[in-house]
C-alpha cells in the first residue's frame, strides 16, 4: 500500500507540474470568482470583462468622464427617429488572426449576438430591440433598431459587444471561448478553468483612442489572470508576492495595506444599482407606505457602511449608484437618519408598543419583519446592525441566511419583507429588470411592486436618444421609487483594487470592474 | 473467488445506481432554480428567465428528464454543464489529477507522521511523549484547515518565504495543500496506531520474539505492525473520503484547482448535470478505494487470503 501511494503521488505530482514561468514585464492579476464561461457575448459574468476588455476595442469608447469617442469606429450618426445608427469605421485595424476589420465584422459581432442559438445571457439584453445590420460599404455600416434603443452607444462601449474576428468564430464554433481573437492591445493566449487565463502583448497595435496616455503596442508583454475565490487569500498572495494586481479586497485588509508604501489602493465605484434590500411592498406590514419610510429613517446608513465596510463606500441612498448615467443627487436628502420620525410614522400606521417589550404591537400582531441574507458582499453583518437599528424603534427583524438559490425560493413564495441583491450595470435601464410591474412573477421585482406610471417611465428612459431628456426621466424615477419607499438602499458598490506599487498608470473604465491594462507599466525594481 | 468477484461487482452497480438516483432527484428537489441564477448575474425580465428555463430543458417533467439523463450515462455520456455548456465529463477530467494529486499526498503524509508517532507514543506508554504524542493529535484533528492553511502560509510564505502561498505548479505549491488536509487524518492514524501496538505488544509471540534475540527494531516493524495495521487500513480508505471532501476548502484557500472547487461552483449555480457528475465520480472513487483496502487485507494477513 506504501509503495503504491509513493508512486502513484509522484506521478500524480508530474502530472500537474508543469507551466507557470516568470518573464521580463510581466504581471499577475488576482480575480475573485470563477467564472462559468468567458465568451463575452455568452457569458455574463463581470469577471470575464476584466482581461476580455484588453483583448478587444469598442466601436466607441466611453471615457472616464463619460464621453463617447472614436474607437474602431471614426464617426456615428444617430438619425432623427433613433430607429437606425451609422458608424464610419476605420480601414486600417486587423485582427490578432490577421483577418481585416470591416464592416462585415461589425455585421457578424451583432448578429452573433442576436442569434437565438447563441443563447446570449448578457449581450442580447444589452443590444436591446437590435433588428439588423446593414452593409453600406465596406467601411459602412448602419445598424437597424425596431423602436428607439438610448443604451445602445454605452452598451457598444462594453467587452460584450466586442467586436470578434469573423475567422476564428466559424473556425472554432462552440470553443471560440478557448481561442478568443479581437482587435485589442493583447492577445489572448491561453484559459485552463479555474486556474489561469493568460494574455500577450499585441505587437501591432496602433489604433489607440487619444484619451490613453500612450500610442503603439502596450508595454507589458504578458499579462496572467489567477483565480483566488477566497478572500483571507487574496492579501495574502498580493504580500507574498504572487500576485501583482488583485481585485475585491476585503475592507479590512484595503484599510491595512493602503497604509503600507509598498502597495497603492484603488477603489472603484461600480455604476448600476447600489446593495439594496428590496422590500416586499404586497406583504403586510410593509404594503402601509409609512411603515415602509419608517424602516429607512430608522437606518443610520452611514453608521453601517463606515463598520462594515470602512472609508471606501458611500452610502446608498437611492436605487442607482453614483458614477451611473441620470444619478440624481435629490435623493440625498430624502432620508436623513431619523429615529423619532421613524417612531413617529409607526405610532401614526397603529404600531404602539402596548405591552413595553420593546416591539411594537397592532391588534395583538408584533411588528416583525421576516428578512433574507445571503452570505457573501458582507450581507451577515450588514443584517446584524439593521436587526440592532430597527430594534431601536421597536421593530423586530427576523433575519434567516441563505444561499441565493433558497432565497430565490423563498422570494417566488413571497416569504420574506426583505430581500437584498445587488445588480451592476452600464446603464441605469438595469432598473426595469427590479421594478418593471411585468418582472413581478418570476422575475427580480423582488419589491413587488406595480405601478403603471413608473412602466411608462421606464420604457420611456430607454427610448429616450436626447440625454437632457433621459436624464430627467431617470430622475423622475428615482425620486418616485425612493418617496414610494420601496427599497432600503446600504451601500455603493465599490470595488476595492490593491496593487503593487510597482505597478504604475493603473485605472479603470466606466464600468469600474474593468482596468485599461494597455496603460499599465512597471517600475524598475 | 471469481464468484466473488462478480457478486462484488455487482453490487458495485446497484450502489452506483442508486447514488446516480438519489442524487438525481435529490438535487432537483432542493430549492433553486438555474434559470433564475443565471440570468441573475446580468439582470433580466421574467420572460428571459422563463426563455433560459425551456432552453436548458427544465420545463419536461422529471421522469422524462430522468430516463434521458439514465439513457446517456449508460453511453458514458455525463451530460452538458448548464452553465458553461462545456460536457460534464471534460470539466471533471480537468480537474481530476489536481484533486488526486492533493489527496493522495495528503494521505502519504498522514501515513508518514500518523504511524512513527503512532509507534513512539505506544513504546512510551505514559511518558511525557505519549503525552505529548496525544496532545498534537488532539490538536490536529481539531484545527479547522481554514485556520491551520492560513497559519502554514503565514509562517513558509510570507515570513520565511520558503513556499508559494497560493496557486500550482510545481511540487512546492502542493506542500502546504497537503500537509494542511492531512492534519486530521494524521492524527487519527497516529491515535489508531497507537491502540493497536498496545494490543499487539504484550501478546505471546512478541514475548517470544525478545526471548529468541529478535532486534527490537524488527519487532516493532515487522511483528508489531504489521498485526496493528489491519484497522489502519481501513481507516484510510473511510478518510480517503473525508479527504476528498477537505479538497472542497484546502483548493478554495490555496487557490488550487480541483474536484472541490468545481463542485462548490456546481452547487451555486444549481448546475444539475455537473453536480451529478461529480457525486457519481466521488462515489466510484470511494467505492474503488475500499475495493482496494479489502484487498490489501489479504497481502497483510493471509489467513483472510485463504479465508
Amino acid at each position: 500500500m506504501n509503495r503504491f501511494l509513493i508512486v502513484f503521488t509522484l506521478l500524480s505530482m508530474l502530472l500537474v507540474s508543469c507551466g507557470g514561468q516568470p518573464s521580463e514585464s510581466s504581471l499577475v492579476y488576482g480575480l475573485t470568482l470563477t467564472p462559468s464561461g468567458i465568451d463575452p457575448h455568452v457569458d455574463a459574468s463581470s469577471e470575464l470583462g476584466i482581461p476580455l476588455t484588453s483583448v478587444y476595442d469598442p466601436l466607441v469608447w466611453l471615457t472616464p468622464e463619460g464621453e463617447f469617442v472614436a474607437g474602431l469606429a471614426e464617426e456615428w450618426e444617430i438619425s432623427d427617429d433613433g430607429l437606425t445608427v451609422t458608424f464610419h469605421l476605420r480601414d486600417d485595424v486587423t485582427f490578432h488572426d490577421g483577418t481585416p476589420f470591416n464592416a462585415a465584422a461589425v455585421e457578424f459581432s451583432l448578429d452573433r449576438i442576436a442569434d437565438p442559438a447563441t443563447r446570449s445571457l448578457k449581450a442580447r439584453g444589452m443590444l436591446g430591440p437590435y433588428d439588423r445590420t446593414e452593409i453600406v460599404d465596406d467601411y459602412t455600416v448602419r445598424v437597424h433598431f425596431t423602436e428607439p434603443y438610448a443604451p445602445f452607444l454605452t452598451s457598444l462601449s462594453t467587452v460584450y459587444l466586442a467586436m470578434v474576428s469573423p475567422d476564428a468564430v466559424s473556425q472554432w464554433g462552440a470553443e471560440y471561448q478557448f481561442h478568443q481573437v479581437g482587435t485589442g492591445p493583447f492577445m489572448f493566449d491561453e484559459y485552463v478553468p479555474r486556474d489561469h487565463l493568460t494574455l500577450v502583448r499585441n505587437p501591432d497595435y496602433d489604433w489607440a483612442p487619444d484619451f490613453f496616455d500612450r500610442q503603439g503596442p502596450p508595454e507589458l508583454e504578458r499579462v496572467t489572470f489567477r483565480f483566488y475565490p477566497d478572500v483571507a487569500t487574496r492579501a495574502l498572495a498580493l504580500q507574498s508576492g504572487e500576485a501583482d494586481v488583485m481585485g475585491e479586497v476585503s475592507p479590512q485588509d484595503a484599510v491595512r495595506l493602503d497604509q503600507s508604501p509598498d502597495y497603492a489602493l484603488t477603489p472603484v465605484s461600480i455604476p448600476g444599482q447600489p446593495l439594496q434590500f428590496f422590500v416586499n411592498t404586497q406583504r403586510p406590514p410593509l404594503d402601509d407606505v409609512r411603515v415602509r419610510r419608517a424602516l429607512i429613517y430608522a437606518v443610520d446608513r452611514q453608521a453601517i457602511v463606515r463598520t462594515v465596510f470602512k472609508e471606501y463606500s458611500l452610502p446608498a441612498y437611492g436605487p442607482l449608484t453614483r458614477p451611473t448615467f441620470g444619478y440624481d443627487p435629490r435623493v440625498e436628502g430624502m432620508y436623513e437618519y431619523d429615529p423619532q420620525r421613524a417612531a413617529a410614522l409607526l405610532e401614526e400606521a397603529g404600531w404602539i408598543d402596548a405591552d413595553g417589550d420593546g416591539i411594537r404591537q397592532q391588534d395583538g400582531v408584533p411588528l416583525r419583519l421576516e428578512t433574507i441574507l445571503m452570505g457573501w458582499g458582507y450581507i451577515p453583518e450588514v443584517g446584524q446592525m439593521l436587526q440592532d437599528q430597527l430594534r431601536r424603534v421597536g421593530m423586530d427583524m427576523d433575519s434567516r441566511e441563505m444561499t441565493f438559490s433558497n432565497a430565490v425560493s423563498d422570494v417566488a413564495d413571497g416569504r420574506y419583507h426583505l430581500a437584498p441583491f445587488v445588480f451592476s450595470s452600464s446603464d441605469p435601464d438595469i432598473i426595469r429588470t427590479t421594478f418593471q410591474s411585468d418582472n413581478i412573477d418570476g422575475g427580480f421585482n423582488w419589491s413587488k411592486f406595480a405601478d403603471p406610471q413608473l412602466d411608462a417611465w421606464l420604457d420611456e428612459g430607454r427610448r429616450a436618444i436626447d440625454p437632457e431628456a433621459r436624464r430627467a426621466i431617470y430622475g423622475e424615477i428615482q425620486h418616485h421609487l425612493m418617496e414610494q419607499a420601496v427599497i432600503l438602499p446600504i451601500r455603493d458598490y465599490v470595488n476595492l483594487n490593491v496593487a503593487g506599487a510597482h505597478v504604475r498608470n493603473l485605472r479603470y473604465d466606466r464600468q469600474g470592474w474593468f482596468p485599461w491594462l494597455y496603460e499599465v507599466s512597471l517600475a524598475e525594481e | 473467488m471469481l464468484s466473488f468477484t462478480l457478486r462484488r461487482l455487482l453490487s458495485t452497480l446497484v450502489v452506483l445506481w442508486a447514488v446516480v438516483t438519489l442524487t438525481f432527484f435529490a438535487i432537483r428537489l432542493l430549492p433553486g432554480d438555474p434559470a433564475t441564477v443565471l440570468v441573475s448575474q446580468a439582470g433580466g425580465s421574467a420572460q428571459d428567465i422563463a426563455a433560459v428555463r425551456q432552453q436548458l430543458g427544465l420545463n419536461d417533467p422529471l421522469a422524462v428528464q430522468y430516463v434521458r439523463f439514465l439513457g446517456g450515462l449508460i453511453q458514458g455520456n455525463l451530460g452538458v454543464s448548464l452553465v458553461s455548456r462545456r460536457p460534464v465529463a471534460d470539466a471533471i477530467v480537468e480537474q481530476l489529477p489536481h484533486t488526486l494529486a492533493l489527496a493522495t499526498s495528503a494521505t502519504f503524509l498522514a501515513l508518514l507522521a500518523g504511524i512513527p508517532v503512532g509507534i513512539v507514543a505506544a513504546t512510551h506508554r505514559g511518558s511525557w511523549i505519549d503525552q505529548l504524542c496525544i496532545a498534537l493529535s488532539v490538536l490536529g484533528f481539531s484545527m479547522p484547515i481554514l485556520m491551520s492553511g492560513l497559519l502554514l502560509m503565514l509562517l513558509f510564505s510570507l515570513l520565511l518565504g520558503w513556499l508559494p502561498a497560493t496557486g500550482q505548479g510545481s511540487w512546492r505549491h502542493l506542500v502546504m495543500p497537503a500537509l494542511c488536509l492531512s492534519l486530521a487524518s494524521s492524527a487519527t492514524i497516529a491515535r489508531l496506531v497507537r491502540t493497536q501496538m498496545l494490543e499487539v505488544l504484550p501478546q505471546g509471540y512478541i514475548t517470544v520474539a525478545r526471548a529468541k534475540g529478535v532486534v527490537e527494531r524488527v519487532i516493532l516493524w515487522r511483528h508489531a505492525l504489521r498485526n496493528a495495521l489491519i484497522p489502519v487500513i481501513t481507516v484510510i480508505g473511510l478518510q480517503f473520503g473525508s479527504l476528498l471532501g477537505g479538497t472542497v476548502v484546502t483548493e478554495s484557500l490555496f487557490s488550487r484547482r480541483g474536484l472541490g472547487r468545481l463542485v462548490v461552483d456546481a452547487i451555486f449555480w444549481n448546475d444539475y448535470p455537473l453536480i451529478q457528475g461529480v457525486v457519481i465520480l466521488g462515489a466510484a472513487i470511494y467505492i474503488a478505494v475500499n475495493f482496494l483496502v479489502d484487498v490489501s487485507y489479504g497481502l497483510l494477513d493471509p489467513r483472510i487470503r485463504r479465508g
